[in-house]
């Protein structure tokens, strides 16, 4: 446990050495709430303001996933740099470094959490919810989150190159932030993209996080969403773990 | 003859031949790079696909899973008619970004300083540059064009009208690419100039592209209403019968005309700004 911390310390020192490395979790919730919101906002919900409690749910859920690709590209480059192979030196335990990387960046997400909250409430956003809600909301959000970086951590330990690991990660990921209902209701999509959306784990987790932002509830929704991120940690975890000891 | 004096008289060579060649030299040399890109193109016919990533991305994305939310009355289908011009004006500013990626690629690979010691025109290279995206550009709207008809896209006008929309792209795309090859020389560097992605996509989404500026709040309203992206926009729905000309300030009440304008302009700035900028040794 206490190899673990230390490396998520080594994650953070990263960070604090290499801020650009923030880019992704600081300059995107900004740019996607602006500019949804005052572009597309009249448009599909009449005024800015009638927008924000829809809008704001969907760009946290759609920032923080997209930010747990870093994982697995960052683990691929620190094994093609043979970080890792020093590691293995070292009178630690063997999983440390990779329990270590996905411990750091559990900060990630709660600091895309805390700025989408922060630019939603600049814009006039009002959580009905109140303070609690708004906590359990962003809670679950990265608990989601890093139970998917599992899945990319997996992509970065059994893929060739960082790049492809990207590649792969954003294949998957595009479809499922985008053909949800993070963005727009479902109801004005056709009736075959509806079948798809309504099944989609995103859609569950942005309607999960809307109940509670805006009215303070704990749905069915967040439950799924739950279940589902054990379910991925449960299938993910020992295969990466695998393929990890493997190389490692 | 002394190392010296060889190294002097071929400078003076150089000189010369710079001096003493044709005013139609530029067009030739120019034709000479537009065929190098070409079997470029030729050998990586992969280029039209990046080409169009974008704008096909773009038209799926809004045409059906934005489009219903975004649509006038709800009509998806009109939407996406709506919709498809701007994915013509986005494949010229998606030309741009591979204007700007050819320009420097050729930078950091040391093609530029060959071409520099060749004995030709400098504007020929920003002119072969432009040229053969020019000729990209053409390749990605027939492209596009086929995939908009797939999506519901019709001309609702005569054969000349069309001709004119697609001539405006072509020569705003032209016009863009200038803006991409004198970025491309100023940034030298192929990773930095890919992230010129994401503010091209943002200057098209801050245009009326895919919502009216009526519905957006007053500044953005006025920022977008001003855009070239907006008037290029505007003038190509009018010119396929896509959609009609909106009440709004001078750029979109003379589209064709203000795009025009914006077109020439670039080419006269940005045009003469690379050509500066590759006869600067640095």
């Amino acid at each position: 446990m206490r190899n673990t911390f230390t490396m998520a310390y080594r994650g953070l020192v990263k960070i604090r050495r290499t801020p650009e490395q923030l880019f992704d979790v600081t300059l995107q919730p900004i740019i996607f709430t602006l500019m949804f919101t005052y572009i597309f906002g009249g448009a599909i919900s009449g005024d800015v303001a009638s927008y924000l409690p829809v809008i704001i749910p969907g760009i946290l859920v759609q920032t923080v996933i997209t930010t747990s690709v870093v994982t697995g590209t960052q683990l691929r480059e620190d094994m093609d740099k043979g970080v890792f192979d020093r590691f293995r030196s070292l009178p630690i335990a063997r999983i440390a470094p990779l329990s270590g990387a996905l411990l750091a960046d559990t900060v990630r997400y709660a600091i895309a959490t805390t700025l989408t909250f922060t630019m939603g409430y600049l814009m006039g956003f009002r959580p009905e919810g109140g303070l609690g809600a708004v906590v359990v909301a962003a809670l679950l959000v990265i608990a989601c989150s890093w139970a998917i970086s599992w899945i990319f951590a997996f992509f970065g330990v059994i893929a060739r190159t960082a790049s492809s690991v990207q590649g792969i990660s954003m294949l998957v990921l595009f479809p499922l932030t985008f053909l949800s209902n993070a963005f727009v209701p479902v109801d004005t999509m056709p009736n075959w993209l509806q079948w798809f959306v309504n099944v989609n784990p995103v859609s569950h987790l942005v309607t999960a996080v809307r109940e509670l932002v805006n009215n303070g509830a704990f749905t069915s929704d967040a439950w799924i969403s739950l279940a589902g991120a054990a379910v991925i940690v449960a299938i993910f975890a020992p295969l990466t773990v695998r393929a990890y000891m493997r190389k490692a | 003859m002394t190392t010296t004096e060889h190294a002097t008289h071929a400078t003076h060579a150089t000189h010369t031949t710079h001096a003493t060649r044709p005013a139609r030299w530029p067009l030739a040399d120019g034709w000479t790079i537009v065929h190098r890109n070409l079997l470029a193109l030729k050998r990586n016919p992969a280029i039209v696909a990046a080409n169009l990533v974008g704008p096909i991305a773009m038209v799926l994305l809004f045409g059906y899973v934005f489009g219903g939310a975004l649509a006038a009355g709800g009509d998806a289908a009109a939407y996406r008619e709506a919709l498809v011009p701007a994915a013509f004006v986005l494949v010229a500013g998606t030309g741009l970004i591979m204007a700007a990626g050819s320009a420097a690629l050729d930078v950091q690979n040391g093609v530029t300083e060959r071409f520099r010691s060749l004995p030709m025109q400098r504007i020929a290279v920003p002119f072969g540059q432009a040229g053969s995206q020019l000729v990209l550009s053409a390749l990605s709207l027939a492209v596009m064009s086929g995939l908009g008809v797939l999506v519901g896209w019709r001309i609702h006008t005569d054969v000349w009208s069309a001709a004119a929309a697609f001539l405006l792209l072509l020569f705003f795309g032209y016009a863009l690419s200038w803006v991409g090859i004198y970025m491309g020389l100023l940034i030298r560097n192929v990773e930095v100039v890919q992230q010129l992605s994401a503010p091209i996509f943002g200057l098209v989404m801050l245009s009326n592209a895919f919502v009216p500026t009526a519905t957006m709040p007053p500044v953005i309203r006025d920022i977008a209403e001003w855009s070239p992206f907006s008037a290029a926009i505007t003038a190509v729905r009018d010119l396929f019968g896509n959609g009609t000309i909106p009440d709004g300030p001078l750029p979109l009440a003379h589209p064709v005309l203000t795009t025009l304008i914006w077109s020439i302009a670039l080419i006269a700035i940005f045009g003469t700004l690379a050509a500066r900028r590759y006869a600067k040794r640095d």
